[in-house]
Order: C-alpha cells, then structure tokens, then sequence
C-alpha cells in the first residue's frame, strides 16, 4: 500500500514536472565501495531542480531540457559532476572526502596514496590552520595529529613553539622536526638577537599552505636520514588547479587580550604586608608609607594595566589560481599587522608566493615556487624569553614586583625614576619598592628584529618513458635579520648612558635535488616504485653588528646618533654542507601487501675525518587484511569497512642544533688592554658523529560502519643512542664552557597514538565530525656519561636550578628542595633534607640562637641549599592529544578545538617570587600569612628581607604544581551565505566567521598558564613558569569571499 | 624522443660533475676566525699573545676585572647595599650565599679557567713553546705563566678554604690542578689541604721571581705584566696571609728600602706617588705593582667593572655606596684626610668611593698589588715581630699615612704595640678601600665579618665565614667536598 502511495505520488509530481519540461533520470548513489548511500542531494546543475537519494540509494529527479549535467553534495563525499549526454540512467559512486585513507602524503621527494602508506605519518590540511590568529602555522598544530605536541611557551608574538614529534628526542641538540618547505629544508629556531621574537617559520602564510604531513617512524622519516630523528614535516604550498581563475580574498579582524593574571595586593595590603615585615625583622628606620595624587588620592596602582593592553589584528590574504591543463599557477599576496596584548608588542609580515607549473610537452614539465616575506617582530623585553627570566626590566615581571604604593608619575606628571636608575619611592621609606618604571621602558626603549627573505625554487622533470622520472630540483633560502635594539639612557637597562645594538645576520643555504623515479607494475599483482637521488644541500652563515654606549644626546634613538664607544655586535660565521644519496623502494602484492625500505647516506662537514659519513635506513610493511578472500568469509567486512597492519624500524639521525666546527680544538682571539691575545676556547671531539634514533612502530588501522568510524592506533619506540652532551667537566679543570660534547647518551621514548575519526552524524542539513587524538609519552633518559655523572642539572635564566637529568627519570624531571608547610607553633618554613630532617628556617636570628637553621626542637640543624633537592615529576607531558569537532547545520558551521597535555608539573617559580618579602609585590595569597602561634598555613610569617622561606634563594616544593589542562584552543562559527544571494553580488561564496583562541582554560594550576616554558624549546628545562608571559586570548571577525 | 634522452643524461652528468669538483672543499671547510690548537704554538707571535691571554683570563670581569675585588669589599662592613640584586652581590653582601649560588660558581669558575689557560700553557711550552721561542725567553713565559696560576690558588683559598690560622693550614684547600686540560676525564681529585696549596703558590713564585725579568721596556707593561718584583710582592701578600712574618719581611725588604722615602732599590722601581689621587688617574705609575688595564675596545662588559660595584650613576651602577656605620664613620679616617677628600664623593646622599671614576664607558684599571700595601704589609709584620711601636714600622706607616694626612703619627700615639698593630690595620682599612682586601684582611686574623645595616655579624666559626664549594664541582668532582 506504501508502496502503490509513493508511486502515485512520484507519477503525479512527475507529471506535473513533465508538463512543464523535460525528462525523468534515476539511478543509484553508493560510496566507493559500493554501498548505497542516502540523503545525497541531487541537483541539476544550473536550476533548481532537487531531489535526495532514498534509503536505497535510489534517486529519480525531472531534467529540464537543455541540462547538461547532475551534481551529487553530500557531507563527508567529494562533490561528483556526472555529465548526462542523453542518459535516463546515471548511477554514481561518491569518493569520500578528507577521510584519510584515499589522501595523498607527501613521502619525502615523492608522494604516495595514504592507502598504501606504509609509514606512519600524520597529516593536516591547511585549511585547517588557515586564518588563525597565530604567526607561523605550527603553533597551530597542537592537537591536530596524533604524535604531535605542540607547546607555545608564552605569549609574545612569534616566538617559537616547542614542537615535539613522539617526546623529547635530545638532550643536547636540538628536539624540533626537521622542516621542509617544498623541497627546502628551512631556518628554524629563533634567529632574533634581541627581545623580539623572531621565528623564521612565520615566514611562510598559513593561508598558502595547501598541507602538512609529518614523517614520525624510521621508515617514513629515512628519506631524510641524518635529520630525521626528530620527524620531518613537509610543508607543501598551494598550486594551481586548472580551470578558470578563482579569486579567494580573506580578511580577519580581532583583538587579544591577557587572561587569568595573577592577583597581586594593593596598596593598603602591600604596606601591611611589608610593614609587618619589617618589625618582624626588627628593622626600624624603614617603613612604606602611603602617598598622595595629584588629585589628592591615595595611590594604589594596578601595574599590569601599564603592561597589558588589548591588541588589534588584522590579517589580508588575496590569492589568484587557475591555469589550463598545460600551465598551472598559484599566486597570493598577504598582510597581517598584529599587536600584542603586551604593549610595543607586534608583528607585521607581508608576503608574496607565486607558484606555477607548465607542462612544455609529454616529456617535460618545469616549473617553480617563488615566496619573499617580510617579518617585522617588536617586542619590549617581556622576561618570558629564555635566558630573561629573571630580568629586572622584563615588563612580564615589573607589574608583579613593583609596589603598589607608588606610581608611574610623580605629581608633576614627570617618570617617577629616581637618580639611582630606578622607580622612585615616593614616600616609601626604604631603599627601593621596584626595579623599573615600566612606562618609560615600554615607551623608549626598542627592539625590533626584521626578516627578509626569499625562499624559492625551480625544478625540471623529464619523463623519457612511461615509467621513469627523472627530476631536478635547485632552491634556495636566503634569510637576512636585521636586529635593532635601543635602550634610552632615562631609566632602566639603559640607564644612565643608553645603548644600541645593530646587527645584520645572513643566512644563505642552497639545496640541489637530483632524483630518478621508476614506476612499474608488472603483471596485476605486482607494482614496484624505486626512487634513487643525489642532494646536496650548502649553508653560509655570517654575521656582524655594531653595539654603541653612552649616547651624546638625548635625543638620538637610533644607532646611526651620537655615541661614545662603538664596539663589534653580533660576529659569526659559519658554513655547512651536506652531501647525500639516497633510496626508496616501495613494492606491493595487489594491494594487499606492501613492502617499503628507504635508506640515505649522508657525509656531513661538521664532524672529523673519518665521522663525516653516516649511513641511515628503515624498512615498513603493510597488510590490507581485508583485501583477503578470508576476511568476507568470516565475516569481518561486515563489521570491518577497512583493516591494515604496519610496521616499521629503522635508524635515523639527529643534527640540529650542532656547531659547524664542533669537532675541532681551537683557540680564539681575544684583547688585553691594547694587545692581542690567543687563547684555548674551544675543546673540541673529532670522534663526535651523529646521534642515531632507533625507531620501532606498530600499527594497526581500520575503519567501520562504511569508514564513518576510522581507528588508528600505533605503538612507537625510539631508543636513541649516541646522544652528543655537553659532558660536564668539574669547574676545577677550567675546560672552555666546563663542557665537552661527546656521543655518550642514550633515552627512549615510548607510548601509545590513538587517533578516531568519526562522522557520528549525517544528514542532509546537519553533520558532526570528529577527530579524536591522544599520544602517551614514556621517556627516560637510560644512560649519561659512563663513569661520570649520571645526572645533570639545568637552569632557568642560568640562576635557578628547577631540572634535572638523571639516568632512570624522563628528561629534565623537576628538582627542588623538599617542604612541608610552615610550622603552625612559630611562623617558619619548614624544609625536608635529603636525609629526612625536618628543618626550618628564620631569616632574622632570634636572641640567644645561633643557625638561622634549627631542628623543630630548636636545635642548630645544618642549612638548607639547593644540594638537598630532590625529584618531585616530570617536566614533559605523559600524555597529550586534541579533540577536533566539527559541526554543520545548513549553512552554519562550527568547529571546536580543544586541545591537553597531562601528566606533568610545572615549577611556579613565579609564585615564589610573589611570595618574597623583599620589597617585592605578593600575591593576595600572602594575606594569609603566619601571625600567631597556632595559625595554619602556607605562607610563613613575613620577615622583611627573606628571600629564603618561599622559594628565591633556591627551588622548593610548595612552588610545584600539577600542569595538566584542557584548553578550548579554538573555537570558530561561520555562516556560509545563500548562493542565490551571492550571486546577485557577482560572488562565488562568501563566508562569515568568528573565532577564539584560548577562551577557556581547565587545569588546577595557580598561574596564568601552565603551558609556558620560562626556558622556550629547552630539551632538559620545560616546565618551568618564571615571570613568563602567559598565552593571550585572541577573538577574530573573519570574511573570506570568492569572487 | 633522443634529445629528452640526451637532455636527462646532460643532467645527470652535471649533477655528478658539480658533486666531484667541490666535494672536498665544501665537507672540510677552513675555520677563517679560530687557529687550530695543532697549530697555535707554532710561531713566536702566537705564544706572545698566549702570554697576554693568561692576563686577560684573569682579568675576566667575574674575577680580578671587577666582580672577585667587590665581593671581598661587600663581604665587609664598609657598604651598604642599595639593589637588593641577586645578580650583583646582594647574597655576598647579605650572607645567604649558599652552594647554588652564582658568584660561588662564577668566581671559581673563572678562577679555575685561568688556572688551565696557564696549565696548557705550561704543557704546550714544554711540548713545542719553548723550541719555538728559545731561552730565555722560554722561561720568562713559563715563570709569567707560574704567576698567574700562583695569583689564582691565593684569590680562591681566601674565599673558599678556611683561613690558614685555622689547623695551621691542615683544613681543606682546593683541588691542586697543574696539569693543562683540553680533553675529557680527569673530572675527580680531591682538595689539598690548605698548606699544600699555599706551598705550591710558594713554589710557583720562587720561580717566578728568579725567572721573570727586572722590568719592561715601558711603564704600562711594567703595571700590566709580572715581573721579578710584581713576585716578590704577590709573595709578601701570600706570607701575610699565612701569618708567616718573618718571610713577609724577608720578602718585602727585597723590594723596600731600609729607611724613607721607601723604594725598591732593584727592578722596577717602586715607590708611593705624591698624591694618591695618581694612582688612579694615572695607571701605570711605578706604585701599581700589577693592574689589569681596561680600553674603550676592552671593556670590563655589563655589570662587571668596578665603577659598576662602586661609582654612582651616571658613571656606575649605583650599587654599593659606602654605608654611614662603615669605615667613614671612623674618626680614624679625618675628614681631612685626602683619601676622604679626593677620594670619595658624595651623590645623592650616599657617600661613594671615587678611585673608579671614569664613566660611564667604564675603563679604570683593576688595581691588584700596589705598593702601599707592601709598605703597610712590612710595617704590620714588624710590629707583630717586636714589641712597642718599631721606628722602622712606624716610618712604613707614616709613608701611607702623611701623603694623605698632614700629621705624622708619632710613636707616643700608640700605648702598647697592640693599639700600634690596629693602627696599621686602619691605615691599611682606609688605605687600600675599594680594592678588595677587605674580607681577606679579616679571614687571614680571625676576625669576624662585623654587621652592618640589618646584616647579623658572621662569627669565625660561622660557615658563612668562608664560601661554600660551588655545586657544580661537588657534582662533577666526586672526590670534592663542602666546606
């Protein structure tokens, strides 16, 4: 009866259709495995005509007379046009889109189906990180792929990520993937020499980058052999696609702000605090006074309000793309002016990428990459940098330490700066209540650090024969820094002579790809791909710089003024040069079982006769189980819609981050007084080679429910050996650096990738996908230096000690001195010795007692330093992954990214700064402090002076927390507007959006953000949060229109 | 179909050709801003300017340049501290110096480097240095070179051994290193003990002085390198220290003449200047024994020169002014002495030394030994070695004494030859001021480290009397123990 309704149904619209014109065509919709699929939409192309695929995938739509051609939309397919040429019957099988397994990955020098991939390596679309409000695109992965962490140590503009693929790979070298933009392997790190962060990788537009696939096990990431330890991420730009041009212009406007800072006290409790302080220590001819405004007001000044603003940003990108089917062209021009939501913080890029490909005839295709930037990074000294920590003048710390009772001018609107070079007390009466003012500091001071660069390459590919490709591939990267910093001689760094420092840094590297391709497939069963190479790759480095003191007029801001001394700023050279071959071959058994091996031979200019060379190499297999005739017979297709095992192992190498000339003894020249000087600075090993990554993956992927739910899960185990440290050497042998490198460490890193994609929901008007990740880190560091010291320590800043290496913990582990709270019967910290002795401390000696250090019984105990410090956890995450959501209701769309990190401590050194009762600010928790016998609590009684009880003279455990957290990383809505609405404006799409970054932080960390890193990409010295600046929160408008 | 067939094959060879030419060149590339440790004693000129780097190493900023002379004064009671910077002495100066803390590593650091710079001195003349240069030119380096190393066991036993009257010196010194290092191991060795070490800095200035020449050609290498007497003088300053008198003036009088005006009759000679003024206005005058010089193109580096410690803004860091309840409150130290007069100066109403006065481009010698010392080290070990007030020492005294004062002590000042001995010692205290005797001269007695501000006194049998082992060493060093 349904039945016989729906047909009278179907027959009376159609007869009513057919009245007006045309034709009735059905057919059949199904997924590339031929199962159907409903809910397609059909349209006929050019009207408006619709119709939706039943539950059988059966569709039959009216075609007016005159139309060509059916497209078929549907949510997780590719969009498929099927020409009608006269059928009534067209039936159509959708490709699924972005769903992994029919990707293409970019494989080193060649590409390869994701299908077929035997290595493992993860990918993201650039489209996914495309108008971001960040400045270069990896601090956009995190929680993007599976394997992948992604760290931004604070929240100046462009400075670099930390970047990890499966753990921390080095001690000493450097831990970040080797980079490879489009055949070019890039500058990576910071290259500013002053305040600015300046990270080269800011130099390519997110918006030009078509993906992103990084090469995480042995055998993916041989192809580049000595590098490879680390990972590999290839960066392929956008090309050009034939067709008529397509014109694509994007707009974002936001602002930034800072978020979750620290409550410091104000005025009134500062001088509680501190006057409390001082009596407590018996110090009488000091008091903190209040003082008077202008306007007669008590002064409580909110520091931070100096410090933070809220940044406006704006980002253009234009880009043209279009070609015919022999010559093919991208082009973009793009704009972005940032500001931080620090004040003089910015970042400007502008950039111009051409790419074009030309086929010449069937043998010869040629074509090139073209990208010149311009970055321009200024910073004020924000303290978060490494190596600036604990620096009086960073303004991350001066709205923390700088009293509340004074302000930034004095009543006659001038700086309140006093003759010493430091802000003034006003009516404090005491030596000091703050390092700087930071208003003059902020305003005057300048430090900027500007790239020029040009990236570019051209290659030639000849194709003599069906199966055999032959390619050449010349680029070159060309990075000049100009760093320019100023220090005024009113007040802070600069006082009272001023200073500027100018230096240009150049850096020119060529890499010249020769590779060979064969390709065959012989019989049905047998396809075998073989790719032989030659590269070398050369790198010049230099760089020089002026550094002028004492400026002769206050007027001068610049370098080129009047000055005193001049003095050389900036002096280095240095050149490397690689020279390798290499191989890869693929073979597969109908595609069902895949053999890989890849093997390269780099020689390397750093290392000593005989170490120069290193041999590399992996070796992968696969196995489509469900390519075998038993699998449907048991019945697995049913559950299974795809079922692979991988494996791989192999050897890579890690480099980065090594001396041009580290394998050499050397002595440098030097002046006393007048004359020259030659003396030995540099101990060098001509045994050091390169470290080696043994690397082991196991992985099994499949997909079920037609791939609407795919699962990958990997075990890796890197065991690296040979690590090159810095073997420490006792002071006492006066050893240049009291370091020698050498290969004598060893560290693993094992763990779990799981990643899910899933489409839970699909239908016409609604869909929700979903990309679920988590990777597990086990590290640990398993051997040091035979026979020496199995541990080593790490600073922050060189002034504090928080970290420690030790053979049998992960890398860099937290190392402080144990406490246990404060002792409720007098006020005083008590600290815990290695031996467990409990001790504890007065600053000021009471009568009659002679240790500032005493049992709790009152007995003399020895002192407390950081030589009784222990391993409290680690630094690093165990465990950290994202959560990708995406969600579409008609022309709505959503996307939800939040991303965590677990498993892991950050030592709050911050906090034990706002807890010193020197003249320092606190934090409002200080107001909980020990008054009277009996009272419990954290904070000790306040002797003005101690810089002992909480945590600055050395690390201590109550500064340690948990840094776990779960970040909504971001959060984007969009509004696709109605064609038909479009179209009138002449427009091919227009796409409206808001987005977030960092609007919500979950964690039970005390400070701002418990992802910073006071020591940036530090391999020995993560978690560790000292007056850094944290990440900003960001809120974009974005336009994106087709025209 | 050929011509791509020969094109590919062009290619191919190209690539291959370019690979052959340049190969070697490019994977061995020449250093064009370091010489080679194979090669760096080879000519005369390199081991010359190795001579002038042991200089420089001890010149570090972390060490004789600046930093090793303020932290003796701050140590003392003479200063107030006005940063409360960690980073510029405020735990020296407070006495919460602990293991970790950056100057204990940094001072011994530098230190230590300068010893194995003059170690692998050492080791390369006898391997090839001395052939190169001929004697006896040889041994005029390897006695320079046996100087410094001897300067920098002295300089690091007065803050990180226990003074030389405690155990008559059987305390724990340091790890005597005299064999150069440039290469891995050799991490462990355990401290000598106080005396070893001082028997060795004995040594290396005995040969010092019998190998190094009578003078130079000029007044500034005369004040910048050693020579015979600049021995002999560093050698009155060890005896001191090990309150050995009777070799401090065996070993003065070779360089101080019986009777005044007081000069050194052979080598260099030694006399006070008219106006102490002088001294640090004009460097290189025959009354600086050793200086370290500083140039605009040689400057002792951020934070680390003494003006920095002890000038106020512009010219220094407004660090360490002189503090009321110090040295300026003493009514020893008259107001109308010179030294009060010329040499200090009064800045927003602190009270700062001004031996250290160009600024803000900081380029004021680090004054080492000068000759008053001598003449007061000579005075203070004869009074110790006789009883009452000794002519000849009073007449040492009165040298320093009258240049800056208009009146002459006269012996009938002194009640007992104690009050004569604290005398010297004030002299000395005002004399020597800003150039880092200070805490030396109280370890070497047994005096405590007086209080000041809100700083308790350090009693002599306080660990905080001495500095403790950096920690670095102990971990590295396992043969290395804390004081």
């Amino acid at each position: 009866m349904k039945r016989l309704l729906f047909s009278l149904l179907a027959v009376a619209f159609g007869m009513t259709q057919a009245l007006a014109q045309g034709r009735s065509v059905t057919g059949k919709v199904t997924d590339d495995k031929g199962a159907p699929l409903s809910g397609v939409t059909v349209t006929v192309v050019g009207r408006d005509t619709r119709a939706l695929t039943d539950n059988s995938g059966n569709f039959s739509i009216q075609v007016a007379e005159g139309a060509r051609s059916l497209r078929f939309t549907y949510v997780g397919f590719e969009l498929a046009d099927e020409a009608l040429s006269g059928r009534s019957t067209v039936n159509v099988s959708l490709k699924p889109a972005n769903a992994g397994l029919e990707e293409v990955v970019v494989v080193g020098y060649t590409t390869q189906k994701r299908k077929e991939a035997t290595g493992s390596i993860a990918s993201v679309k650039g489209a996914a990180i495309a108008n971001l409000p960040v400045q270069s695109f990896e601090a956009s992965l995190a929680g993007r792929a599976a394997g992948v962490q992604i760290t931004v140590p604070n929240g100046v503009l462009n400075n670099a990520p930390v970047f990890r693929v499966r753990g921390t790979n080095s001690i000493n070298l450097s831990s970040q993937p080797l980079i490879v933009i489009d055949g070019v392997p890039s500058f990576q790190g910071d290259v500013s020499q002053n305040s600015a962060a300046n990270n080269p990788l800011a130099s390519i537009n997110p918006n030009d980058i078509e993906s992103i696939d990084i090469l995480k096990d042995a055998s993916a990431a041989a192809i580049y052999g000595s590098r490879a330890a680390n990972g590999v991420v290839m960066i392929t730009t956008k090309r050009g696609k034939s067709g008529a041009a397509k014109v694509t212009y994007d707009v974002t406007v936001g602002q930034t702000e800072a978020f979750r800072l620290w409550d410091v006290l104000n005025a009134e409790q500062y001088m509680t605090i501190k006057n409390e302080g001082l009596a407590n220590a018996g110090i009488t001819n000091q008091k903190f006074n209040p003082t008077q405004d202008a306007s007669g007001r008590t002064i409580d000044t909110r520091w931070i309000d100096y410090v933070y603003r809220r940044g406006f940003q704006q980002t253009h990108t234009l880009s043209v793309t279009g070609g015919n089917e022999s010559t093919k062209y991208y082009m973009s021009a793009g704009y972005t002016d940032q500001e931080g939501m620090l004040k003089a913080n910015e970042f400007n890029r502008k950039n111009i990428r051409m790419n074009i490909d030309h086929s010449a005839n069937k043998y010869v295709t040629l074509g090139a990459n073209f990208n010149f930037s311009n970055e321009f990074n200024r910073a004020p000294n924000t303290g978060s940098l490494p190596g600036q920590a604990f620096s009086t003048a960073g303004i991350g710390r001066i709205p923390l330490v700088t009293a509340p009772n004074v302000a930034p001018y004095n009543n006659d609107g001038s700086f309140n700066v006093n003759s010493a070079g430091l802000i003034g007390v006003m009516n404090n009466q005491t030596g000091q209540v703050g390092f700087y003012n930071p208003i003059p500091i902020i305003e005057l001071n300048r430090f900027t650090s500007e790239n020029n660069r040009i990236n570019s390459n051209v290659y030639l590919q000849v194709k003599p024969v069906s199966w055999l490709t032959l390619k050449s591939l010349y680029g070159v990267d060309y990075l000049n820094t100009d760093n320019n910093s100023f220090f005024t001689p009113v007040h802070g760094d600069g006082f009272p002579r001023g200073s500027a420092t100018s230096t240009l840094a150049k850096y020119r590297r060529w890499v010249w790809t020769n590779t060979a391709n064969f390709e065959k497939k012989f019989g049905d069963d047998h396809s075998v791909n073989l790719l032989v190479g030659n590269e070398q790759q050369r790198t010049l480095s230099e760089g020089f710089g002026l550094n002028r003191q004492d400026i002769s007029d206050p007027n001068y801001t610049d370098i080129q003024g009047g000055w005193l001394t001049p003095n050389p700023a900036g002096l280095f050279r240095g050149e490397n040069y690689f020279l390798s071959n290499f191989a890869q071959l693929r073979y597969d058994f109908r595609k069902k079982y895949f053999l890989g091996a890849n093997a390269r031979r780099d020689e390397y200019s750093a290392f000593g006769p005989g170490n120069k060379q290193g041999d590399f190499w992996g070796v992968s297999a696969a196995w489509d189980i469900s390519r075998e005739g038993f699998w449907e017979k048991i019945g697995a297709d049913k559950v299974f819609s795809s079922f692979k095992f991988r494996g791989s192992y192999g050897t890579v190498g890690n480099i980065a981050g090594i001396g041009d000339f580290v394998s050499l003894s050397l002595y440098g020249s030097g002046l006393y007084g007048a004359l020259g000087t030659l003396a030995f600075s540099q101990a060098g090993n001509t045994n050091l080679k390169w470290e080696t990554s043994t690397k082991t993956d196991i992985g099994v992927a499949f997909g079920i429910l037609n791939e609407r739910v795919q699962f990958d899960v990997t075990y890796y185990n890197n065991n690296i050996d040979g690590l090159i440290l810095g073997v420490p050497q006792a002071p006492s042998r006066g050893i240049p650096g009291n370091s020698i490198n050498d290969n004598v460490g060893s560290m693993y890193n094992r763990g779990f990738e799981v990643t899910v994609n899933a489409t839970p929901i699909r239908t016409n008007n609604f869909s929700w996908t979903t990309n679920l990740n988590l990777t597990t880190n086990d590290n640990e560091v398993t051997s040091l230096v035979p026979g020496g010291a199995q541990e080593f320590v790490t600073g922050t800043s060189g002034l504090e000690v928080a970290n420690i290496t030790r053979v049998g913990f992960p890398i860099g582990s937290i190392y402080v001195v144990k406490t246990d709270g404060v002792n409720p019967a007098n006020g005083r910290r008590i600290f815990v010795n290695r031996a467990g002795q409990r001790i504890q401390y007065t600053h000021v000696l009471p009568a009659g007692q002679t240790s500032r250090w005493t049992f709790l019984d009152g007995s003399t105990a020895p002192a407390v330093s950081g030589a009784e410090a222990v391993i409290f956890g680690r630094s690093t995450p165990k465990y950290f992954g994202g959560w990708d959501n995406t969600f579409r209701y008609r022309n709505f769309d959503l996307n939800v990214l939040m991303t965590y990190q677990g498993g892991f401590y950050v030592y709050n050194g911050t906090k034990a700064g706002l807890r010193d009762q020197r003249f320092w600010n606190n934090s409002t928790e200080v107001m909980t402090r020990w008054q009277k016998a009996g009272d419990v609590t954290d904070i000790p009684r306040v002797v003005f002076g101690d810089n002992v009880s909480n945590g600055s003279a050395f690390a201590q455990s109550q500064n340690v927390e948990k840094g776990d957290f779960l970040k909504l990383r971001n959060l984007t809505f969009g509004y696709t507007l109605p064609s038909k609405l479009v179209q009138k404006a002449k427009l091919n799409g227009v796409r409206a959006y808001v987005s977030g970054q960092n609007l919500a932080i979950l964690t039970e960390y005390t400070g701002p953000d418990p992802e910073v890193s006071a020591n940036g990409n530090g391999n020995s010295n993560q978690g560790v949060d000292r007056n850094s600046v944290a990440n900003a929160r960001t809120v974009l408008f974005g336009l994106r229109i087709d025209f | 179909m050929n011509h791509i067939r020969i094109a590919s094959m062009a290619l191919g060879l190209s690539a291959l050709s370019l690979v052959s030419c340049q190969k070697d060149t490019w994977l061995n590339p020449q250093l064009t801003t370091a010489i080679s440790d194979a090669t760096a004693f080879d000519t005369r000129d390199r081991i010359a300017q190795q001579i002038n780097s042991l200089y420089a190493a001890v010149k570090s900023g972390l060490y004789l340049g600046s930093r090793y002379i303020a932290y003796n004064e701050i140590r003392g009671d003479d200063y107030n501290n006005l940063r409360t910077n960690g980073v510029t002495g405020f735990q020296t100066w407070n006495h919460t110096i602990v293991a970790s803390t950056n100057e204990v590593a940094n001072v011994w650091g530098a230190a230590y480097s300068a010893i194995n710079q003059a170690n692998v001195f050492l080791d390369g003349m006898a391997a090839k240095g001395s052939t190169v240069v001929g004697s006896p030119l040889a041994n005029q380096y390897i006695a320079e070179a046996r100087f410094i190393r001897a300067m920098c066991y002295y300089d690091l036993l007065q803050l990180y051994a226990r003074p030389f009257w405690d155990g008559n010196g059987s305390k724990p010194g340091l790890p005597l290193r005299l064999k150069g290092n440039k290469s891995s191991g050799n991490n462990d060795l355990a401290r000598s003990t106080v005396a070893e070490v001082y028997n060795q800095i004995l040594q290396d200035l005995d040969f010092a002085e019998q190998n190094l020449p009578a003078n130079y050609a000029d007044a500034l290498t005369n004040t910048t390198r050693a020579h015979r007497n600049t021995a002999i003088a560093l050698k009155v300053r060890v005896n001191l220290s090990m309150q050995r008198y009777a070799q401090v003036i065996a070993e003065a009088n070779k360089i101080v003449s019986t009777a005044a005006p007081f000069t050194a009759a052979t080598g260099v000679a030694h006399a006070l200047q008219a106006s102490i003024r002088t001294v640090f206005t004009t460097y290189t005058t025959t009354e600086s024994i050793f200086s370290l010089p500083f140039t605009a193109n040689n400057l002792p580096g951020t934070q680390n020169s003494l003006a920095f410690h002890f000038a106020p803004a512009p010219v220094g860091g407004s660090e360490y002014p002189l503090i009321s309840t110090g040295i300026i409150s003493r009514p020893e130290f008259r107001a109308d002495d010179r030294r009060r007069t010329e040499l200090l100066t009064v800045n927003s109403g602190n009270t700062w030394i001004n031996k250290y006065p160009t600024g803000p481009v900081n380029t004021d010698y680090a004054p080492i030994i000068r000759y008053s010392e001598v003449l007061l080290s000579l005075a203070e070990s004869i009074a110790r070695t006789t009883t009452g007030v000794d002519a000849r020492a009073l007449a040492l005294l009165n040298a320093v004494h009258l240049r800056s004062q208009p009146t002459a002590f006269a012996a009938g000042d002194f009640a007992t030859n104690d009050a004569f001995r604290n005398a010297i010692l004030m002299e000395r205290r005002i004399e020597l001021m800003g150039e880092g005797r200070r805490s030396p001269d109280l370890l070497r007695l047994g005096l405590p480290l007086p209080a000041k501000a809100n700083v308790q006194a350090i009693q002599p049998s306080q660990a905080e009397y001495i500095w403790p082992i950096p920690d670095t060493e102990l971990i590295n060093n396992k043969l290395m123990t804390q004081n």
